[in-house]
């Protein structure tokens, strides 16, 4: 989300202050934690892989010491690329206390990531988190006799009513290195105390016990073993690793420890909670199995569909956008400005700049802040409320057979939908993915069809307000680019599907506070860094207009934009303006406005959301995926675009 | 010739279980691959856990302790599960 497009809030601490990591399974309540303790706000949202980097900022209880909030772990040793951001954090943080964050109704589950953290000789805190839900479905935990057992303090906490923060902060100081909670089978431990003895003895590390890392290690964690061939003995220690790991056994040792780790946590669960019956048939159930639904899941995505665009296409893009641009802006407010500017500045080219055709405020902030502000500020609440509902996570399931179809799986649904909102944050949540593979495709996709929040504002105010069919025509179109896309996609990168097995997190209501929060913090990002862009993008428009160049790119641009593409001459403009953002193009084609017919209107809109991506996109792109293949992205999006453009503009022709 | 009844109780696909009912979990196939085993184990789908088949298709969609589960028909074929 945009979050990530503005740099991190954190407080300012130093870097080898004493570090303090919430670690945990995604989706647990680590972020809520978070800002509970630190009084930093990050992102929120009901799905995992929302944090897909860690945070960092000063503890409220203790302004020296540092926190951390790491990426969801389905398990540890690492394996996927986010898990590996929060194994390096361990590993290379000044480390003095984990609090892993737990959830009271997955205790079995929660316990076997202690079963791994218990062994890393850090002192340890469990924040057992969720208790509301865990009641609500008949499940009591005794955290009395969880604390007994593990030798560490457990606190019961609701994160989001701020129940057991308190306790939380109070315990901490309390915290001891854990007791371990299993030993392994006579052989494994053979093996584990063999690399042990090593590594304390060639690779000692600062914080973390050498068993942990023998285990980690043994279990083909990467980053442990990246960082133990940093060190001096390392490459002597990971040769005897290659040399032990085949002997154990028929199964492979990483499942031999994760087997035993779980047989482990099932008995403990079994003796700390205790399961209720009858109580499981929750309202939230209920709703999220409508939602994946064979049949009915279907209708309630059209709903949605159809509420997301009355609110924001309608409401928004119309009513709004008609309030602040014509009405306010239009009559009273340009005007005033203009009068002020010229009689101030005379009528020669310095006025033109504020208040020409090209003036930094009668077209810079006005599109900035008449045309998209209202539009993304309704999409930013629909999405909050969307967000936090679980919903997302749920559409990976109905829409996992169209993703197979582009050899990807229902997982890409959460990057791509996330991409509505910044394309450039979707594109980082792509590590969740399980495989570079699929990384890259979806990454290929964000850059060249999704829409981001702003554009598809423009997208709505300038179709909506032609027909519903206009709009609707623009989506069928995207949709199947995004297939045939795809598809190609999928057959040209080398590598093999994988089939989808995903968790569902429970339907909730929205937290209005979170939602509010979210969306005024991603309208800070949109007024600091688009608005700028936009000016700089007038400004630019303006320079080449007066240099006389732009005539000579709407003349240059002629056969393609008015041959091929069927539009004004001047929308050529428009993708000039679409190099720096293309929701500024975009906006370039909504001020020609009346000037289209429906299908330049959709032709335009259709070229120009498959147009370049914007610089701070591109930027991620070429740090997640090397410049070649960020070049390689954009040589192939911008003939694809002016093509299909084309294209739609023929077909359209052929059939209205 | 009638076969010698089986020494367990019979194993079924979970893909092959009524929507639904409660099963308990036997053994994963060889044919699903390491890494997404260690995924299922670490969701919680070990021992001879005991889950709740919701849903068939699009995808097979169980419930294991308080977590939904969602499994592509290509893993959930390989997982075997006998009767409670
Ligand atoms: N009912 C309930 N929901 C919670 C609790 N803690 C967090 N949540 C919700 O769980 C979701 C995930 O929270 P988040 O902090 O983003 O999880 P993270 O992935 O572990 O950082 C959000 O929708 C929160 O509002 C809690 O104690 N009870
Ligand atoms: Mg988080």
């Amino acid at each position: 989300m945009p979050e990530s497009c503005h740099t991190s809030p954190a407080a300012p601490v130093s870097p080898d202050a004493r570090t303090l990591a919430l670690v945990g399974h995604p989706n647990v309540g680590k972020s809520v934690l978070f800002h509970r303790l630190t009084g930093t706000y990050v992102n929120v949202s009901n799905y995992p892989g929302t944090t897909v980097e860690v945070a960092r900022a000063a503890a409220r209880f203790d302004r020296a010491a540092s926190m951390l909030d790491t990426p969801g772990v389905l398990a540890l040793p690492s394996r996927s690329e986010d898990e590996r951001a929060t194994m390096r954090a361990l590993l290379n943080e000044n480390l003095r206390l984990i609090v892993q964050v737990g959830d009271a109704k997955n205790l079995r589950r929660t316990l076997n990531l202690t079963a791994l953290l218990t062994e890393l000789g850090v002192p340890l805190v469990m924040a057992l988190n969720m208790t509301d839900e865990a009641r609500a479905r008949g499940v009591t935990v005794d955290v009395e006799a969880l604390a007994e057992t593990l030798a560490t303090p457990v606190v019961a906490t609701v994160a989001t009513g701020g129940e057991g923060v308190a306790a939380l902060t109070e315990a901490l100081p309390h915290a001891k290195a854990p007791a371990p909670m299993l030993r392994y089978d006579t052989e494994t431990e053979q093996a584990i105390h063999t690399v042990t003895a090593l590594i304390a003895e060639r690779a000692p590390h600062p914080h973390l016990a050498a068993r942990g890392l023998a285990i980690l290690l043994l279990g083909r964690d990467k980053e442990v073993a990246s960082w133990i061939s940093a060190q001096a003995g390392g490459a002597e220690i990971l040769a005897k690793v290659e040399e032990i790991a085949p002997l154990v056994g028929r199964e492979s040792l990483p499942a031999r420890l994760a087997r035993e780790r779980g047989r482990a946590a099932e008995a403990l669960a079994k003796t700390v909670s205790q399961q209720s019956a009858g109580a499981d048939r929750t309202l939230s159930l209920l709703v999220g199995q409508l939602a994946v639904h064979p049949i009915w899941g279907w209708p309630l995505l059209l709903l949605m569909l159809l509420v997301v665009y009355f609110f924001v296409g309608d409401f928004g893009a119309g009513t709004l956008v008609g309030l602040l641009e014509e009405d306010f802006f239009g009559e009273i407010l340009n005007p005033a400005v203009t009068t002020f500017v010229q009689t101030h500045l005379g009528s020669g080219w310095l006025s033109e700049l504020f208040v020409g055709e090209y003036g930094l405020w009668t077209m810079g902030m006005t599109y900035a802040l008449a045309l998209i502000l209202p539009i993304v500020t309704t999409f930013f609440l629909a999405f909050g409320v969307l967000e936090d509902s679980g919903y997302f996570t749920r559409l990976s399931v109905i829409a996992n057979r169209a993703f197979g179809a582009i050899g990807l799986n229902g997982r890409a649904v959460l990057p791509m939908v996330l991409g509505l909102g910044c394309v450039t944050m979707a594109t980082l949540t792509t590590r969740i993915l399980n495989t570079p593979r699929e990384r890259l495709i979806t990454t290929f996709l964000l850059a060249l069809a999704i829409p981001c929040s702003a554009q598809l504002g423009v997208v709505f105010g300038v179709l909506g307000g032609i027909s519903f069919g206009a709009a609707a025509i623009w989506g069928v179109c995207i949709v199947l680019i995004l297939l045939v896309t795809g598809w190609l996609a999928g057959k040209l990168v080398k590598g093999q599907r994988v089939p989808l097995i995903t968790e569902l997190p429970p339907m909730r209501l929205p937290v209005l506070g979170n939602v509010l929060k979210k969306t005024s913090g991603r309208l800070k990002w949109y007024l600091v860094e688009v608005i700028p862009l936009f000016l700089l993008g007038t400004f630019i428009m303006f320079v080449l207009d007066r240099l006389g160049v732009l005539p000579w790119i709407i003349e240059a641009g002629k056969p393609v934009v008015t041959g091929w593409l069927g539009l004004p001459s001047e929308a050529s403009a428009a993708f000039v303006m679409g190099f720096l953002r293309r929701d500024f193009g975009a906006t370039g084609l909504f001020a020609l406005g009346n000037q289209l017919s429906m299908i330049q209107a959709v032709v335009g809109m259709v070229t120009i959301t498959l147009f370049v991506p914007c610089v701070a996109s591109v930027m991620i792109i070429f740090k997640e995926q090397g410049w070649r293949t960020a070049v390689l992205m954009l040589a192939i999006i911008m003939p694809v675009a002016f093509f299909v453009g084309g294209v739609v503009n023929h077909v359209l022709h052929l059939f209205l | 010739m009638t076969p010698p009844p089986p020494p367990h109780l019979e194993r079924i696909r979970l893909t092959g279980t009524p929507t639904g009912r409660s099963v308990r979990l036997a053994e994963f196939g060889e044919e699903i691959d390491p890494l997404q085993r260690e995924q299922l184990l670490a969701y919680g789908l070990s021992g001879a856990q005991s889950i709740t088949v919701l849903q068939q298709r699009p995808m097979t969609v169980v419930l294991c302790e308080h977590m939904e589960l969602a499994l592509e028909r290509d893993v959930a074929q390989h997982i075997w599960v006998e009767a409670e």
